[in-house]
């Protein structure tokens, strides 16, 4: 079994016109969405009014416990609609999802396998105890859209902090 | 064969995450170790016309920048008691930062406040780990004062050798302070040192200001010696008065003061000139000695005079030394 998925896998990167696993034409064309990431910080600014807005910049410095918006950038740029659109960020081992992300992103703390909100995953350590997940536990963040239409574009992102 | 493609597809991204599972970052208490790269990719999946597709997002990467931070702490458990002489102050000096780097390492004897200053001899580096100041065994620094390269958490002990002045009376103290720079720069917190990180970041200054410094105190533990002479006087008709055949009865005290204690003390006195030394007078503490050159502490003759070895004697002992003389006829 391994090694047929390492092949194909070396199929797929090599984009092997011998595995025919989707429609040559589709394969061969650019794909529909493009996807752009970036890695940002917040930063506080007065404006006119007095008040004080957000403003994403970027970082002065990447220390421990400094805090960094991870975003990507996707658009259609095709004619077609595109459907069950899922982009999928696995977090770098050195970044924790930090506190204060939305509630209701949905994340992995499994390597991928399994999803839901954060408040709804447990974590089972070896000895077979298992405890609700926090941040530092999460190992992927996904967005689920139904449809992008032709021409549009969106930006998700998240907050991390550096271990 | 799209069915397996599907099937893979998870499996794939599953490896992928055990293999970077494998480069895990060191988990420490300074954080994740300066240099080491972020990168970042998003993989979308989507269907296309009906065909599932994917396409990664360009990478981004960054590099973790140098934290640059420094505690010392006295391991002194309390103040050091030392005579007029060399004393050793133990200092720790960590590296909380998340990179490796060498601390500049500046003692200071004058410190406000110090009833006396010391003399430094030197500053060494515990070489052998014991927490232990040898002498010939631990590195004696020269040239600019610099630890070794501490790697992020780890910390060196760090000796400062001091002599303590012959004016230095009893119960007075001093301290000496020990100063830690990062070798890389130090400031406010925030300066930031480009391209001088460990790993080729920037190196920052964090909420140490990259300089730290601790003191060692010394207390003068001095014990000295104060020799009290009297003399009473018995003339042969009953009086004190001093005539031929009088009996002088000399007492010498010896009052050892201050703290610690006193070594190899002796008592000597000469025979005053016009008199003769009784024999057999001679006392410690109401004891009698012998004249002799014995196995007990005293001798005692008219030519050489009167001497009784003491000893090391402690501070708040008081000795009393007797012996007669009687003025010549």
């Amino acid at each position: 079994m391994k090694t047929v998925t390492t092949f194909l896998l070396a199929c797929a990167a090599a984009v092997s016109l011998t595995a025919p696993i989707v429609p040559l034409a589709a394969q061969n064309a650019a794909p529909a969405v493009s996807v752009d990431g970036d890695i940002k910080s917040e930063k506080t600014v007065p404006d006119a009014n007095g008040k004080t807005s957000v403003e994403l910049v970027d970082p002065a410095s990447f220390l421990p416990g400094d805090r960094l918006i991870f975003g990507q950038n996707y658009a259609n740029t095709s004619a077609e609609v595109v459907t069950n659109f899922t982009i999928t960020n696995p977090l770098p081992e050195a970044v924790r999802l930090a506190p204060d992300a939305d509630p209701a992103l949905e994340v992995s703390v499994d390597g991928g396998k399994t999803w839901g909100k954060l408040s709804a995953l447990s974590v089972t350590a070896s000895d077979g105890t298992t405890r609700s997940a926090t941040h530092a536990d999460v190992t992927h963040v996904r967005w689920v859209l139904a449809t992008i239409a032709p021409g549009t574009s969106g930006r998700v992102a998240f907050p991390v902090i550096i271990r | 064969m799209t069915k397996h493609a599907r099937q893979y597809g998870p499996l794939a991204s599953i490896i992928a995450t055990a293999l970077l599972a494998g480069a895990a970052t060191p988990a420490l208490a300074a954080g994740v170790t300066a240099g080491t790269l972020i990168e970042n990719t998003a993989t979308a999946n989507f269907e296309e016309a009906g065909t599932p597709r994917s396409v990664d997002s360009n990478t981004v990467i960054v590099r973790v920048d140098e934290l640059l931070d420094v505690t010392v702490t006295s391991l002194d458990t309390g103040p050091i008691s030392t005579t007029r002489s060399d004393a050793v102050l133990t200092f720790e000096v960590t590296n909380p930062g998340n990179g490796p780097e060498a601390f500049l390492l500046t003692p200071e004897a004058a410190v406000a406040g110090n009833d006396f200053d010391v003399t430094i001899r030197g500053v060494a580096i515990d070489s052998n780990g014991n927490g232990t100041y040898d002498e010939g065994v631990d590195q004696i620094l020269t040239g600019p004062l610099t630890t070794p390269v501490l790697a992020p958490d780890a910390r060196v002990t760090v000796f400062v050798l001091v002599t303590v002045p012959q004016t230095a009376a009893d119960g007075q103290t001093s301290n000496v302070q020990l100063t830690a720079a990062a070798a890389t720069g130090n400031g406010a917190p925030g300066t930031t040192f480009a391209g001088q990180g460990q790993g080729g970041g920037d190196a920052v200054v964090g909420s140490t200001g990259a300089l730290a410094d601790a003191r060692g105190r010394l207390n003068s533990a001095v014990a000295s010696v104060q020799l009290v002479k009297s003399v009473a006087l018995r003339d042969p008709f009953g009086g004190t008065s001093a005539v031929p055949g009088s009996v002088a009865t000399f007492t010498i005290e010896a009052r050892v003061s201050g703290s610690g204690s006193v070594a190899n003390l002796v008592v000597t006195d000469a025979i005053p000139a016009g008199t003769t030394y009784v024999p057999g007078t001679l006392a410690l503490d109401a004891g009698t000695l012998t004249d002799a050159a014995d196995a007990d502490a005293g001798t005692a003759s008219d030519a050489s005079g009167i001497s009784v070895t003491l000893g090391s004697t402690a501070a708040g002992t008081n000795r009393s030394v007797t012996f007669d003389v009687q003025i010549d006829q």
